[in-house]
């Protein structure tokens, strides 16, 4: 058992302001708080040809592929994003339901990715080939563009409005 | 933070069934077509269709004239650790369900519908594969 008393022996370690070390200590500490609430979050979006899709979502807009489990099914990541893509009317995973419906890709619910200039973004997707579905929309918080992918899902891409300030804090997009 | 936009009939109805069933917090509502939820790490916009002078550029119809509408078969999913408990108590709060329990690959599912016909998938992983934290953790690791 140690001696209680070798506390009292250890070597005195000044303890003094330094503004580098609190500057420090205080990024630790907000840095392993963003970790702790980082976590993604996961949609799921129907398409018809899984190559032509992941590719899409992979070349232009920057998602990784992390797995491809099957011929209809691809898990990709853009940030905190999980995209699930899905080809229905195989077996499993909703993509038949039991009352028979069959889903299909569509409608007008969308994923929102923040970039950083949308009318560069813009024009540097359509010189890759990129079909959108409207030309800059502007609105009083955001202005935003809709991107077609190959199933004639919608992407949204946006940016904030000159001067608009969102309360929610943006971490990553 | 991902951002996801749902096109919704009613923006007060909906925010009401996220908040009370879905534990979404509110963020802002600062017009009467718009809402900003925020569950976890999911962003949720929900807008009602507007006409297309209107200030609000979420939901404006097409140049063409084409209307935004609810609806559609692609969701976000919301990752639960007890699928039959949380259909249980939604169901028995009166929630639409568009399919009872699912058995896939990767996991069970069960798809609610919102007010206005808009899916969310209740989705509880059986494969550590499945997780949504799975890949995500390895890659910050990285």
């Amino acid at each position: 058992m140690p001696d209680p008393l070798d506390a009292l022996r250890l070597p005195v370690v000044a303890v003094e302001p330094r503004p580098a070390f609190a500057a420090a200590l205080l990024r630790r500490i907000s840095g392993a708080a963003e970790a702790a609430a980082g976590q993604p979050a996961t949609v799921r979006y129907f398409v018809t040809d899984l190559d032509a899709t992941v590719a899409f979502y992979r070349d232009l807009l920057g998602f990784e592929e992390e797995l491809r489990s099957s011929p209809v099914f691809a898990m990709l990541y853009r940030g905190d994003l999980r995209l699930l893509l899905s080809v229905p009317g195989r077996a499993g995973g909703g993509d038949v339901l039991p009352d028979g419906s069959v889903p299909a890709p569509g409608g007008w619910n969308r994923i929102a990715l923040r970039v950083p200039d949308l009318d560069s973004a813009v024009a540097h997707l359509r010189r890759r080939g990129a079909r959108f579905r409207t030309g800059i929309i502007a609105g009083v918080a955001i202005r935003q563009a809709l991107l077609h992918d190959p199933a004639g899902n919608l992407v949204e891409l946006f940016e904030p409005a000159a001067g608009y300030h969102e309360r929610t804090p943006e971490r990553g997009s | 933070m991902a951002t996801v936009r749902y096109i919704v009939n009613d923006v007060d109805a909906s925010l009401a069934f996220y908040r009370e069933h879905l534990a979404f917090r509110e963020v802002m509502h600062p017009a009467p077509q718009f809402a900003l939820l925020v569950r976890d790490d999911l962003r949720l916009a929900i807008v009602s269709p507007v006409d297309a002078g209107h200030r609000g550029g979420g939901s404006r119809p097409m140049p063409d004239g084409t209307r935004q509408e609810p609806g559609g078969w692609n969701r976000f999913a919301l990752e639960v650790d007890d699928l039959d408990g949380m259909v249980d108590r939604l169901a028995a709060a009166g929630v639409t369900f568009r399919s009872g329990i699912i058995d896939g690959v990767g996991g069970r599912q069960a798809l609610v519908q919102d007010p206005s016909g808009n899916l969310i998938e209740l989705f509880q992983p059986t494969i550590p594969q499945a997780r949504e934290r799975a890949a995500f953790e390895e890659r910050r690791q990285e």
